[in-house]
């Protein structure tokens, strides 16, 4: 097993097996594959029957990375000596493994073979020191649930199954992500819509005195629903920020009635509505609230859109 | 360069008949299919290695239809160049 048997080696065997004499057996394959590699350099193709076919090959550039720098360079085309064998010399060759064939798999196989695959690598991971041992066991186990949500998918639609996977880690990416952002809105929208009443009341300063408020005092009421205890929490933040706002930066407010009925126009906004009514835009939450609008839809409420302006009482 | 031309050539340089040739080289290949059986493999300097290799068994998918198949292992006999050859080839 495993020798190299040389030329003269071969002609030995050759020669006994011939009934040649030694000399002329070396030479005969001597000559046999100096012919073939002269003429494939020459012509470029030789043909021995029984044998097979050697021939020149061209490759094509193609691009690589240096592994050690990870720079990309091309590997210059050149030509290449292939070796073709012969179809009858090929099945001989091949005779301790003619009886396979190949078989399409089914479902049951593929369970089997992932099996297979799963005790290899427990016996690998047995072999190794015990350092590694949980994450491999773990990592095998996933390989094993993949494959087995693999074949549930083949189960349902043979054809496309990777194209399913993907398309449901996209989905469940994005859900993710609404629904982080769905979390984070009140607090976000809050500072937004807070920067932009600093500005306001800036200019306020300067050219008259502060809208006045709208809203009348009432009895107090504390019926915060957990909503509302968001808001409230975004809005005393900004009452610490800006003082001034003292009208509108309480939570001291309970809905008693709808003042009036607002049909959205172009370039209306929850605050600008607030702002209209209660002369601040910090009291737009409450129109939220009392209209069910959900957070998402603050930004694009329609045209035409009918917002029922609360009446607010300080509790 | 086909079978002929190869006859031709290496029976004139032997000096023997072109039959006589294609029956050496049938039993030149058969000796060689031999060492192969014994897993050696046959290394001739300035030609290269002929060698029989073991693929192993592997599951192929059918891109256009999906269907997985199993390739069997299976015995191949390949050829490396001798360094000496790709050298004469640059």
């Amino acid at each position: 097993m495993d020798n190299k048997i040389n030329l003269s080696q071969l002609a030995e065997r050759m020669a006994q097996e011939a009934g040649m004499s030694k000399a002329a057996a070396e030479q005969f394959v001597k000559n046999f594959f100096d012919i073939i590699s002269q003429n494939v350099l020459t012509e470029g193709i030789v043909k021995v029957k029984g044998f097979g076919t050697f021939k020149l090959i061209q490759m094509e550039d193609r691009e690589s990375v240096n592994v050690n720098t990870g720079e990309r360079f091309t590997i210059e085309g050149h030509q290449k000596i292939a070796f073709i064998p012969d179809a009858d010399l090929k099945e001989r060759v091949n005779k301790p493994f003619a009886a396979f064939e190949t078989v399409p798999i089914t479902e049951e196989q593929a369970a089997v073979i992932g099996q297979m695959e799963e005790s290899e690598k427990t016996e690998e991971i047995k072999l190794k020191t015990t350092d590694n041992m949980e994450k491999k066991e773990t990592e095998s186990k996933k390989e094993l649930k993949e494959k087995k949500t693999d074949s549930k998918v083949e189960k349902e639609e043979k054809t496309g199954c990777t194209g399913l996977k993907i398309t449901v880690w996209i989905l469940s990416i994005i859900a993710v992500l609404a629904l982080i952002i769905f979390l984070l809105w009140p607090l976000i929208g809050g500072k937004i819509l807070g920067r932009a009443d600093k500005k306001m009341e800036e200019k306020a300063a300067v050219t008259a005195p502060a809208p006045a408020p709208a809203p009348a005092p009432a009895p107090a009421a504390t019926t915060a629903k957990p909503a509302e205890a968001k808001f409230a929490l975004t809005k005393e933040d900004e009452a610490k920020a800006l003082p001034l706002f003292t009208i509108a930066d309480t939570v001291n407010y309970k809905i008693t009635g709808t003042l009036t009925t607002h049909t959205m126009v172009k370039g209306d906004m929850l605050t600008t509505i607030a702002l209209k009514y209660y002369g601040t835009k910090k009291l737009w939450p409450y129109i939220a609230k009392y209209n069910n609008i959900k957070s998402r839809s603050f930004k694009r409420l329609p045209v035409g859109y009918k917002v029922k302006v609360p009446k607010l009482a300080n509790k | 360069m086909n079978n002929k031309q190869f006859l031709t050539e290496l029976s004139g340089k032997c000096q023997m008949s072109a039959e006589s040739a294609a029956e050496q080289i049938q039993t030149l290949i058969g000796v060689m299919e031999n060492v192969w059986k014994n897993g050696d493999s046959v290394s001739l300097s300035g030609f290269g290695v002929l060698e029989v290799k073991k693929k192993n068994e592997r599951v192929s998918v059918n891109p256009t239809t999906g269907v997985r198949m199993l390739v069997p292992p299976k015995l191949v006999l390949t050829y490396k160049p001798s360094s000496l050859l790709k050298e004469k080839l640059k």
